[in-house]
């Protein structure tokens, strides 16, 4: 037996195979391929432009070509993964041949006369886009790592959006009203915490019904206010929050300039945010005590840890942040409140944050990738012209979820007592 | 007062059968009226969602928050404003949904006929429909311990399935209706059938598949109703064809008014509500959802096939939610379909399966009651805002979905067999 093992073990360790992968990328970039070759005429061309920076550096490539060898790449992506490699580099093949396809399948997209694909503006705009995302996942990946499904996150986004707008008009200050976003997000997590720990309550249901509850609220509210009048001016942040304190010059730089230096507040502070709860959760005490409460609680319980209280603290402090993504939609997007603008988001988010397996930097990757498919769907959609009418292009963001939850959930491992209500005297 | 000779007329307590003396009836009552059974937990909930909503009404309104300013100068201003402000909110919910006094006096003038009386009484029933079969779908799926939160995505698909049958086909209206309905279900059933099989075969959780659908839904009704093949040949707005005459559900009340718009829908809905109760308790499938939804582990160790209990579940779930489109489209009458026709239908039907705890009986007396609340809201704004009917829902199933946090509120006991709760699980 430990001679069996010990000859099969570097064999496995140096090289492996991914089939699955492997065969849908070749499959996927060879078609890819053949469909280009089949249906783009040989004259069209494909214009890329740094749109923000250096306005007149365009590359005009031709379409066929272009498609027909990232098609090949993916393909060849794909055939490297089924012969087997070094078990580090699957990631990175993976999204060679991934990125390989996006990119192909955009070159095609906008190949028409006339049309340049404004190449930083699409991806600023994929993070800006990817914000809601990134603070609707944050709060999920806290409140879910100390062992509490948190699925009104949709509901907080509406209140926050709501009270950002309407304290911002009260104290005529966008930046009173971010603050007021979080105070309001945070009580409606309060009280998911307080059913979710001392009542015990079913936390999916008691979830949902918060959001219908920050529907209705934010609704008749929204009414209320519209016949009564005021409060409810849009207001904004400015948009180049680097050039108060001097660092303005770094937006010039090709594609990073526009896309890390030339944004809003919002940006920051959730690039920061990210940051900030990776290291908390993996480095501080704090993180330490919050993933065993979600994991093990009556062990944490015995080592002298307070589970209810330090869940109670968790989720309502979650609801900051989705409180402030919540702001998002009307003070980053300076747009008034509206009924029910959040569309389903927070539900994406927590999609998000499965993707990102319940770990701040993985939802970061899944924000950007939801943000990506949004922009894009938003570009082609304001291009007109597109083959695939406009609600089809809309449903892109959601497809991608159903599709990912669908994929990945299984392997992706929830918190042992994520959901499951902890009362001490039950051990 | 009556309630005390009641109970002098039950008598002196009787102890023949040796057991304890029962207590005097007016004891028994009042320590019924202070448990937390689940008779009394609805009626506190909807009588604190009443207050909470009375209080919102007070808040958000200007003049009479105006008047609380001066609270200690002159009392009788704000509590005399604060009670007008609600109460004619609450008597304007009760005279779209159920009897309208000035119809009332105008009918004794001889000025309305009959007919104008019960219209609210029509209003309700009308919008109650849909609800009950909404209801069913989600109670139903509550039962395996499934949280069914597509009922809005499956509803829309079955308004789809049941209007293409409905103008496409040429039949009489023996025929043609029992297939437009039946299509409405089978389409309502392949969409709801999705998030069960996912769950299934993937561990995706239909919480999100679910949100997901409703989304893509949404947006695919947005694209079908432009369409040449649906769009109106006479009207350039957003709005479908309408379905052939032989298609149209008949009206109920018919002769005693044109406006009187329940239609035999209702009777279908009620029969479903039987047909549900019937299959829960009486057939195998239905002990087999109710098996799976106490314990799934011991159900698969007694040889029953899980995952295909969900899709079978999700499916029949979805073929309820899409009657209730069918319901919807085949009842608009000489109209076509728009994007609102569906309302929030489907998300309404949560609110009304958690308030009838999941039983068919339940869920219908929810879905008339919510059916008023909505037909109210719907009669009585722009006054009083139409999401009031959304909050005070959300605000009832919150205390509903939460006994023990009523009981705490209330200082109520603990009934014998502990509390009642609705169970959905987690990832």
């Amino acid at each position: 037996m430990a001679v069996a093992t010990a000859a099969i073990e570097p064999e496995t360790r140096a090289r492996r195979r991914h089939p699955k992968a492997g065969i849908a990328y070749v499959v996927l970039g060879i078609a890819l391929a053949a469909a280009a070759l089949a249906v783009v005429g040989p004259g069209r061309e494909t214009t890329f432009a740094l749109d923000r920076t250096i306005g007149d550096a365009q590359w005009t490539v031709p379409t066929r070509t272009t498609v027909t060898v990232l098609a090949l790449l993916a393909a060849l992506a794909g055939g490297w993964l089924l012969a087997g490699m070094r078990r580090g580099l699957y990631r990175l093949v993976s999204t060679i041949a991934l990125a390989a396809l996006v990119i192909g399948l955009i070159t095609w997209a906008v190949a028409r006369p006339g049309v340049v694909f404004p190449v930083e503006a699409v991806l600023a705009g994929s993070l800006f886009l990817s914000l809601p995302f990134i603070f609707g996942a944050l709060s999920g990946v806290v409140c879910e790592r100390s062992g509490v499904i948190n699925i009104g996150i949709e509901g907080q986004f509406l209140m926050g959006a709501f009270a950002g707008v309407f304290v911002a008009n009260i104290a005529d200050n966008p930046y009173a009203g971010m603050l007021g976003a979080m105070i309001a997000g945070a009580l409606s997590t309060m009280l998911l915490a307080l059913l979710a720990t001392k009542y015990q309550v079913n936390q999916v249901v008691v979830g949902v019904i918060l959001n219908l509850l920050a529907l209705g609220f934010t609704g008749f509210m929204y009414d209320q206010l519209k016949t009564t009048g005021g409060y409810n001016s849009p207001y904004g942040v400015a948009s180049n929050a680097l050039d108060g304190i001097g660092l303005g010059f770094l937006s010039g730089i090709p594609v990073v300039g526009p896309v890390l230096f030339d944004q809003n507040i919002f940006v920051y502070i959730g690039l920061f945010l990210v940051f900030a709860i990776w290291f908390a959760l993996f480095h501080t005490r704090w993180g330490l005590r919050t993933r065993s409460v979600g994991e093990h609680p009556a062990a944490a319980d015995s080592m002298g840890v307070n589970v209810n209280r330090l869940r109670f603290w968790n989720v309502t402090a979650a609801g900051l942040i989705s409180g402030f993504g919540g702001a998002f939609f009307t003070i980053a997007n300076s747009l008034a409140f509206n009924k029910n603008m959040t569309a389903g988001l927070g539900f994406v988010a927590l999609a998000v944050m499965i993707v990102g397996r319940w770990n701040p930097l993985g939802a970061l990757a899944g924000a950007l990738i939801f943000g990506f498919t949004t922009q894009i769907a938003d570009y082609l959609d304001a291009m007109g012209g597109s083959p695939v009418p406009g609600p089809f292009l809309q449903m892109l963001p959601y497809a991608v979820t159903l599709v990912v939850v669908a994929g990945l959930i299984g392997r992706a491992k929830a918190p042992a007592a994520d959901g499951v209500p902890y009362n001490p005297g039950d051990q | 007062m009556s309630a005390e000779t009641e109970a002098s007329s039950a008598g002196p307590p009787e102890t023949d059968d040796g057991t304890e003396p029962r207590p005097p009836f007016m004891v028994m009552f009042g320590r019924y009226l202070t448990e937390a059974n689940s008779v009394m937990v609805t009626v506190y909930s909807l009588l604190m969602a009443f207050v909470i909503g009375a209080i919102l009404l007070i808040v958000s309104d200007d003049a009479v928050r105006g008047t609380w300013s001066y609270f200690f100068s002159r009392p009788t201003d704000a509590l005399s404003a604060s009670w007008d402000v609600v109460s004619s909110a609450y008597v304007s919910l009760f005279e779209g949904a159920v009897l309208n006094f000035n119809t009332l006096d105008r009918f004794a003038a001889g000025t309305a006929d009959f007919g104008d009386i019960l219209r609210p009484i029509s209003e309700t029933l009308t919008n109650a429909t849909p609800l009950v079969l909404t209801g069913l779908a989600v109670g139903l799926a509550f039962r395996a311990g499934l949280f069914n939160i597509g009922a809005q995505g499956q509803l829309i698909l079955g308004m789809l399935g049941a209007l293409v049958i409905g103008f496409t086909i040429d039949a009489p209206a023996i025929v043609h209706l029992p297939l437009a309905v039946l299509a409405g279900a089978i389409a309502g059933a392949a969409f709801g059938a999705i998030p069960g099989l996912l769950k299934a075969q993937t561990g995706a959780h239909e919480v999100i598949s679910s949100i997901m659908l409703n989304n893509i839904a949404a947006l695919f009704l947005v694209w079908a109703i432009s369409t040449e093949f649906l769009h109106s040949e006479t009207r350039s707005e957003l709005v479908t064809r309408p379905v052939n005459d032989s298609a149209v559900l008949p009206r109920l009340l018919g002769p005693l008014g044109a406006h009187l718009r329940v239609n035999a829908a209702l009777l279908l809905a009620f029969a479903a509500a039987i047909l549900v109760w019937w299959l829960l308790s009486r057939s195998t499938f239905g002990y087999r959802i109710r098996a799976v939804g106490f314990n799934e582990h011991a159900s698969a160790t007694a040889g029953m096939h899980i995952g295909r209990t969900y899709t079978t579940t999700m499916g029949v779930s979805g073929a309820l939610a899409g009657l209730a489109g069918a319901a919807l489209a085949l009842g608009v009458g000489s109209g076509g379909v728009t994007t609102n026709t569906a309302l929030e239908y489907g998300f309404d039907g949560i609110t009304v399966a958690l308030l009838g705890r999941a039983n068919p009986g339940g869920i219908v007396a929810a879905a008339l009651l919510f059916g008023a609340l909505k037909a109210g809201a719907l009669s009585a704004q722009p006054a009083v805002p139409v999401d009031i009917s959304t909050l005070l829902q959300a605000t009832i199933v919150l205390f509903i979905a939460a006994p023990a946090l009523v009981k705490a509120l209330l200082r109520l006991r603990t009934p014998r067999g502990g509390l009642v709760t609705l169970e959905a699980k987690g990832w």
